[in-house]
């Protein structure tokens, strides 16, 4: 499903050269449930947005549902954006002036659906996260947990081969991220490969399989002394 | 794209949609009329005299201690004085033709009067009744004024005669254009009829029919008649004269120039200014300075008014650009393409210069109305209100470009950044 072969991403200003990723290996099997761990910045999110097409790499190569990816232009990425993925951010990012109904509908009317196509998505969308009932309702008149439900309904409702959250309990208290976690896991038992970007632990720990990063390189926890040491702060960190 | 959400955005900005809307509003309104006040004095000031306006120029002088026109005795000496004029200027080998003229079109000196197909009549607008200015001139005025006949004859030398200015002697032939011949004989006979000018009982009988001679002034008040004119084959004789002059082709300002010198030989007693020579073009260039001046005065009105609209509307979308940045990299995130996001903003433009144009339309007309209450403008024609329409919405869409493309460069990732 999403494969990445000797990837990296490198920030050039004039003066220096700075490798986000650096010969960065991952493959995720369709229907797996990936939890992205590691410290702040390790490259976690720079992987998300190239795994998401939301940024061009430098090097290495991309393959995402068999499609090599390197050379897309803009148009062809924006395509695959809507509708092979499905985007889950920390801070919802609903848009303010749409009602919950409408701010399901964005991806879908960029697909070109059919509107009978497109509603009959979003309620079915709304219905499977909970909030059917509250589609007229707009974003500020919801709780965060409410507000990231919509934004997993609006990544379900255009049925994305891959979801890819970034911290999606970031901003959630903890009973709401459960809530919010319970349905990543429902979701993930209906078939979907999910991709989750997280720097908890806890949360990783539900994952079918976890993948850490550090200095933007795919680590193998049981040899590698970074991760202890980075997973030693952490803790101290937590405790 | 959907336009329910678009204007669900919209109303979540109701001050600014609604002050652009009501300025886009003002600014149709305001267009219409003056775009429409351009049309037409562009109109009025190209519409043709019905003159060969090139090569043509007028000479205007005065005689010091000149004998007076109230005694037969002295119109004789003033006419003699103008003949030996006359000679000197068609000698002059720059010069076509010549012609004694008491005004020409757009002068704004006007001898106006009225003509009837009755003997003593008084002057009525009712059929068989015309109102006219009279040109008093000679047999070369055909040549010189590049007046085109279409019916009859010209005068010949026979017909002309000379009066004192304040004198009303009958005048057996004239000459009358078209517009003029089909008010007074709709069925296009006029030739060889006879009319009577200012309520008189001498009958003048038309010889000929020229095509178009405008009347000399120019104000609205003649709009009714600016193109009944009455040529009479009389001289003119007072204190002053006015000669028109035809050129020789290439030589208008060389025969211009030689005119003062000239008449300054035959009669050193006269007065010949900087203002005595002026060519038809300066003529016509001090006639419609006013219409000119206010067509100006329009087109930079509606220049100022566009240039203001367009600016805010650049800087209204400009700063929903930035408003929404974040909003629009979760667009481009979840799958809007450059293009999706560049036609959010231009048909977001033209929902709101399209609601503004449907409230100018109305102001549009009722500025008119006022206007044409007020000031006896025109009805405001329904192409003028397209047309501002049409220009409104084009500003628009040009104004909200250049921000439109910058929303269109956000890019996706900008959904993953921290608030």
């Amino acid at each position: 499903m999403l494969k990445m072969t000797h990837l990296s991403k490198v920030y050039r200003t004039e003066v220096v050269e700075t490798y986000a990723l650096r010969d960065f290996n991952i493959d995720v099997k369709e229907g797996e449930f990936v939890a992205v761990t590691g410290p702040s910045g390790s490259g976690k999110t720079t992987f998300l947005t190239i795994a998401g097409l939301l940024e061009t790499f430098t090097g290495g190569e991309y393959h995402l549902d068999g499609i090599e990816v390197s050379n897309l232009n803009d148009n062809a990425r924006s395509k695959i954006r809507n509708e092979k993925i499905g985007f889950i951010f920390q801070a919802f990012n609903l848009i303010p002036d749409l009602n919950v109904f409408d701010n399901v509908e964005v991806p879908l009317r960029y697909r070109g659906m059919k509107a009978p196509e497109r509603k009959q998505r979003i309620m079915d969308a709304l219905e499977r996260v909970g909030l059917a009932s509250r589609y007229k309702h707009y974003p500020a008149e919801l709780s965060g947990g409410q507000q990231q439900r919509v934004a997993i309904a609006r990544a379900l409702a255009g049925s994305p081969r891959l979801l890819l959250a970034d911290e999606p309990t970031g901003n959630l208290d903890t009973q709401m991220a459960r809530g919010v976690l319970e349905l990543l896991e429902e979701i993930h038992r209906d078939g979907a490969t999910i991709v989750m970007v997280t720097h908890d632990p806890e949360l990783a720990a539900r994952a079918q399989r976890n993948v850490h990063i550090i200095d933007g390189q795919v680590v193998d926890l049981s040899v590698d002394p970074r991760f202890h040491a980075a997973h030693h702060a952490a803790s101290e960190a937590h405790g | 794209m959907k336009l329910h959400p678009m204007i669900a955005a919209l109303r979540k900005h109701k001050a600014g949609v609604v002050l652009i809307a009501l300025q886009i509003a003002l600014t149709l309104a305001i267009v219409c009329n003056a775009i429409f006040i351009i049309g037409q004095r562009i109109s009025r000031v190209n519409r043709p005299t019905g003159l060969d306006e090139s090569n043509l120029f007028l000479v205007s002088q005065q005689w010091v201690g000149a004998p007076s026109a109230d005694s037969a005795d002295g119109v004789a000496k003033l006419d003699a004085m103008q003949k030996e004029d006359l000679v000197a200027l068609r000698n002059l080998p720059s010069v076509a033709s010549v012609a004694p003229i008491n005004s020409l079109p757009l002068l704004n000196s006007s001898w106006i009067g009225s003509v009837s197909l009755k003997p003593d009549a008084k002057f009525s607008d009712k059929a068989g009744n015309a109102r006219t200015a009279y040109y008093f001139t000679d047999e070369q005025a055909m040549s010189t004024l590049g007046v085109k006949l279409v019916a009859g004859r010209w005068f010949n030398a026979g017909d002309v005669q000379h009066q004192g200015f304040r004198d009303n002697p009958p005048h057996p032939v004239v000459i009358v254009t078209k517009a003029m011949a089909d008010k007074l004989f709709p069925a296009g006979d006029a030739v060889g009829k006879a009319v009577y000018a200012d309520g008189s009982s001498s009958p003048s009988t038309i010889v000929g029919v020229v095509a178009r001679l405008q009347v000399p002034a120019t104000g609205s008040w003649v709009n009714d008649f600016a193109w009944n004119a009455t040529l009479i084959p009389t001289r003119l004789n007072s204190n002053g004269s006015r000669y028109a002059v035809r050129a020789k082709p290439g030589q208008l300002e060389a025969a211009m120039k030689a005119v003062a010198p000239t008449l300054y030989r035959v009669n050193p007693l006269r007065v010949l200014d900087d203002d005595s020579v002026k060519s038809f073009a300066d003529i016509r260039a001090k006639a419609y300075r006013a219409d000119v001046g206010m067509a100006i005065l329009m087109g930079v009105i509606c220049l100022v008014l566009l240039s203001v609209t367009a600016a805010g509307i650049v800087g209204l979308t400009s700063f929903w650009v930035g408003q929404r940045h974040r909003q629009i990299g979760v667009r481009r995130a979840l799958g809007a393409r450059k293009v999706d996001i560049l036609h959010y903003f231009q048909l977001e433009n033209l929902l709101i210069a399209g609601s503004g144009a449907l409230i100018g339309i109305g102001l549009a007309l009722a500025l008119n109305l006022w206007l044409m209450r007020h000031y006896e403008m025109d009805r405001l024609p329904l192409p003028y209100t397209l047309i501002g329409v049409l220009a409104v919405l084009v500003l628009g869409q040009c104004a909200v470009f250049v921000p439109a493309r910058r929303a269109s460069n956000v890019p996706p990732v900008t959904a993953t950044r921290a608030v």
